[in-house]
């Protein structure tokens, strides 16, 4: 499964002028992350100078151990969390910076809401329908009417195969079906990006393909996603790159048949096959 | 026992506990609607994020809590007016004790039901665009009202028992009334089994219903 150290070496002169090239065409990436720092206090450090350049069309799988920094990434991108150094870039305009004074942070709002999220833990709000959580947003943030939205609601839901669901509440849905109604509700702002934290780890397993062929089917149209998963199977389906990162920092980034069959880093492989042998 | 229950005396003293009741219902019905708005308001102030408000707000509802209720409505009736140079109508001033009694304990609940929403929910509203304010009003007061409500209508009634109090300062409740007919008949017993019926028949229906919502709300979170 592992490649021989100068099979590993060839891969690396293979993708150097990939990197170079990226770097010489800064605007050009959708996302990029350049040299972004965060910590909680003085000792844990869960961001470590990260950098990271994301095209449109790709569909990055972020894989690591834990404390590695994977699901901050997606949280400070969202505006979750601030930043204390370093800057991200989103379709070539400023997106966020780092501030110095206790991690507050500078974010452009109208980028913000290009892009959604999808968390571990179901997050619907009890105390509203299926449709009520979906059209909340549309109709309080991007002004629509409430015909407009159920509308598009009724759409979406079609989509996911749960047009029979709209006016159930959460607590009468499955995992899964809760988890896809989650998506759709992220979905129905219309981002040009959206995250996925681990968003099948609290779900039997039975209800993970589910979830995972929405994912899919959402790649299949060229949605940009950034996934934090840690069923590799899924990264390898879904990937256009897969991002390994430990210690706050990106280790190692690659095609996914490349990263599975013949990571170059030691601590990527070192990872890859603790993970994999669980598998 | 060789008590001898007779009832009938009561008989001509219908209308004055009528009017005893209908004192002690105004008392808990405008104290409760006084503790659920400014419960909250002051459930807003104790978790601000300035320790300046937060500050004076939880000693507000420190003293409530710590000190007897009964101590609360003396001082009130006696103290406040001396301090100011000026008595209010006895009932206002009787609302005014219990309603602050409950606003410090009805804000205890809305705080424990607004801590009970979930942290990922806020993190939701985060990344679907709403404004804090649209985060407390659409997503954070639904779920903390309702999983506060059991504990508000139980405060609720027990602000209903608590009036009985106001007697000792002489507002003619329900419990005055009955203290007036007891030492006028030297029927004691009859009559306070007959004003607790009372009470008792005022709350049953409450607590039942608080112990149907529970229910119902631990059905919710299970499934």
């Amino acid at each position: 499964m592992l490649l021989s150290q100068t099979q590993a070496q060839r891969v690396a002169i293979q993708n150097q002028p990939a990197t170079i090239s990226s770097l010489s065409s800064v605007s050009a990436e959708f996302v990029q992350l350049r040299n972004v720092c965060k910590s909680y206090g003085e000792n844990l450090v869960v961001m470590d100078g990260m950098s990271l350049n994301m095209r449109a069309d790709d569909r990055l799988v972020v894989i690591g151990p834990s404390g590695s920094g994977k699901s901050s990434l997606l949280r400070v991108l969202m505006g979750l969390e601030g930043v204390q150094g370093g800057e991200i870039t989103f379709q070539g305009k400023p997106y966020i910076r780092g501030a110095n004074q206790g991690g507050s942070k500078r974010i452009d709002p109208k980028l913000q809401k290009q892009i959604g999220m999808v968390f571990q833990h179901y997050t619907l709000f009890p105390h509203l329908s299926v449709l009520g959580n979906l059209i909340l947003a549309p109709i309080k943030v991007l002004g629509l009417s409430k015909a407009d939205a159920t509308e598009r609601a009724r759409r979406y839901l079609a989509r996911l195969g749960l047009e029979s669901k709209l006016h159930a509440y959460p607590s009468q849905l499955s995992g899964g079906q809760k988890q896809r109604v989650a998506i759709a509700r992220a979905l129905m702002l219309e981002p040009k990006l959206m995250l996925f934290d681990e968003v099948t780890s609290a779900l039997d397993p039975e209800m993970v393909i589910e979830v995972q062929n929405v994912m899919l089917q959402l790649a299949e149209q060229k949605m940009a996603m950034i996934i934090v998963t840690h069923d590799m199977h899924f990264a390898r389906d879904i990937a256009t790159r897969v991002v390994f990162c430990a210690s706050g920092k990106v280790v190692e980034e690659g095609a996914p048949a490349d990263m599975f069959k013949c990571p170059k880093e030691a601590r990527t492989r070192e990872f890859l096959e603790k993970v994999l042998h669980l598998d | 026992m060789g008590y001898q229950f007779d009832f009938s005396f009561l008989q001509g003293s219908v209308e004055a506990l009528l009017k005893g009741l209908r004192v002690t219902l105004e008392l808990a019905l405008a104290a409760n609607v006084m503790g659920l708005v400014l419960g909250f308001v002051l459930c807003l102030l104790v978790m601000s994020r300035w320790q300046i408000v937060r500050w004076p707000a939880q000693l507000f509802i420190e003293f409530f809590r710590c000190t007897p209720a009964l101590l609360q409505i003396v001082w009130f009736f006696y103290c406040i007016p001396m301090m100011v140079d000026y008595f209010i109508d006895p009932i206002a001033m009787g609302v005014l004790a219990l309603g602050l009694n409950l606003t410090a304990f009805n804000a205890e609940a809305y705080r424990a039901g607004v801590q009970a929403v979930p942290r990922e929910h806020l993190d939701a509203c985060v990344a679907l665009g709403l404004k804090p304010w649209q985060r407390t009003l659409f997503v954070v007061l639904p779920q903390a009202l309702r999983s506060a409500l059991p504990v508000l209508m139980t405060n609720g009634i027990g602000t209903l028992q608590q009036s009985a109090l106001v007697a000792i300062v002489a507002v003619a409740d329900l419990m005055y009334v009955a203290k007036s007919l007891a030492t006028e008949a030297y029927r004691p017993l009859e009559t306070y089994t007959v004003v607790a019926l009372i009470y008792f028949a005022l709350s049953l229906p409450v607590s039942r219903l608080v112990h149907m919502i529970e229910r119902r709300q631990d059905a919710v979170v299970q499934r």
